[in-house]
């Protein structure tokens, strides 16, 4: 894992009227690792994944994308993609959703058809190309908006409570397919969860919101690859 | 006869005065829901998509302006376009250019209304996720009007479906000339004025029908869109 920042926030504040939402003195997010946001509802986790990819701009202080400001940087938006915790999928089919972000990108069409159908593949959605994006279960809904932004190899992913809306089977996949990804390295992963102990699982470090507050930061175990009940080795009993 | 079937005789044998009459309607009513398509697509867009001091104002106009009586703004137009009017010398009134821009000015608050609040009840996560995946806004509005795009049709049958069926506008800028201006709610109300029923039933009849098969088209498009 690469030490540096890709992300540097300082001084951070975000107020709707005079409604203090988040609250940040200084929070670095090391190139590579991946990191957990842990707080209850309302504790500002959202917002603060929502500040980090530059879709809400801070009351005051700075978030600095690789030493430079993030406000209006074509890098970060470029590289950089935000999971909704409930995504919205764009009207049109499954393929038009997960091939729009390389569209704006100008790939090339057979570059895009083989991103598309490798990310589906790997969310164990490759029957889903030609379906209505505006017909589908909620899990489905989530596994598409995480092949949409897989497909288009981000440098750094925010996820919001990235299985919240999940069934067990389709919020399995998604932990699967981020433990392999938090290993594989190379990507920078900031998630939110308020379960503890599924983000402890599979990051090197979590972050605990209160109240808009950063209160700690923990190192986190990434055990949860190994930890997967298809991996676990039999019980001798 | 029983007028009701004298009415019906007329439009199955075809009458030529009643079909080129419904024609008539229908040119004027096409040509001005186009011409407000744009300014009206242009300014419902503005209104939904972007902040500006006294936004709220001009919505409040824009949606008092689609209950404005046909007859001012056929008042209003005719100020224009009488010979002692500043576009006096074009020569529109009594004339189609007449009817068509009394009309475009009727349909233009419908459908800027209508596509202003059709966005306006876009989700907040689909701009967001435009941006996210890295849209620019030439895209993001590209991207919108396929995403709304049942939205958009609504508004313009429901404009297309308002001049179909108005009277003042044609009346005091067409003239309700024969073989020319005469519309199909022009010519109901003389008709009937004369006590000639049987052409202004089978009349009202077509028009009847327009306004239902316009409505069929607004009520699938609502649908698909829900």
């Amino acid at each position: 894992m690469r030490s540096e920042a890709i992300l540097s926030v300082r001084d951070l504040g975000f107020s709707y009227g005079t409604r203090e939402i988040l609250s940040i003195p200084e929070l670095d997010v090391r190139a590579g690792e991946t990191l957990a946001l842990v707080g209850p509802n309302g504790s500002g986790k959202t917002t603060l994944l929502k500040l980090l990819n530059d879709l809400i701009r801070p009351s005051s202080g700075s978030i600095l994308f690789e030493g430079r400001p993030a406000a209006g940087d074509p890098g970060l938006r470029l590289r950089s993609v935000y999971v909704h915790q409930s995504p919205f999928l764009l009207a049109g089919t499954v393929y038009r959703n997960v091939a729009y972000g390389l569209r704006v990108r100008r790939v090339p069409e057979p570059e895009i058809r083989r991103r598309v159908e490798a990310s589906l593949d790997l969310l164990g959605l490759a029957g889903f190309k030609r379906r209505d994006a505006k017909r589908l279960s909620g899990g489905e809904t989530q596994r598409i908006a995480l092949a949409r932004a897989l497909a288009l190899e981000p440098e750094l992913l925010l996820l919001d409570e990235p299985t919240a809306q999940t069934d067990r089977a389709s919020g399995e996949r998604i932990r699967t397919v981020l433990a392999d990804l938090a290993t594989r390295g190379g990507t920078t992963i900031v998630f939110s969860s308020h379960d503890a102990a599924f983000a402890e699982a599979l990051a090197d470090r979590a972050a605990f919101l209160e109240e808009g507050r950063l209160v700690r930061i923990e190192p986190g175990r990434r055990r949860y690859a190994a930890d997967l009940p298809s991996q676990a080795p039999e019980s001798p009993v | 006869m029983n007028p009701f079937l004298g009415a019906l005789e007329l439009i199955v044998s075809g009458d030529r005065e009643v079909f080129l009459i419904a024609g008539t309607t229908l040119h004027f009513s096409f040509w001005s829901t186009a011409f407000s398509t744009l300014p009206g697509l242009a300014l419902g867009i503005l209104l939904a998509n972007y902040r500006f001091p006294g936004r709220r104002a001009v919505a409040a106009v824009v949606s008092s302006l689609t209950a404005l009586p046909t007859v001012v703004i056929g008042l209003f137009v005719y100020s224009f376009i009488s010979r002692s009017g500043p576009l006096g010398s074009l020569g529109w009134l009594f004339a189609p250019p007449g009817v068509v821009l009394g009309q475009t000015l009727l349909a233009l608050p419908i459908v800027v209304s209508l596509v202003y609040t059709g966005l306006s009840k876009l989700d907040a996560r689909f701009t967001e996720t435009l941006v996210t995946l890295g849209a620019g806004r030439l895209r993001r509005l590209a991207s919108t009007l396929f995403e709304a795009k049942y939205v958009l049709a609504s508004a313009l049958l429901n404009a297309f479906g308002r001049v179909t069926g108005e009277v003042g506008v044609s009346m005091m800028l067409g003239g309700n000339i024969r073989w020319y201006t005469r519309t199909m709610t022009t010519t109901i109300a003389l008709d009937t004025s004369k006590g000639e029923f049987e052409r202004a039933l089978s009349l009202g009849i077509l028009l009847l029908a327009i306004a239902l098969a316009i409505n069929a088209l607004v009520h699938a498009a609502v649908k698909h869109e829900e």
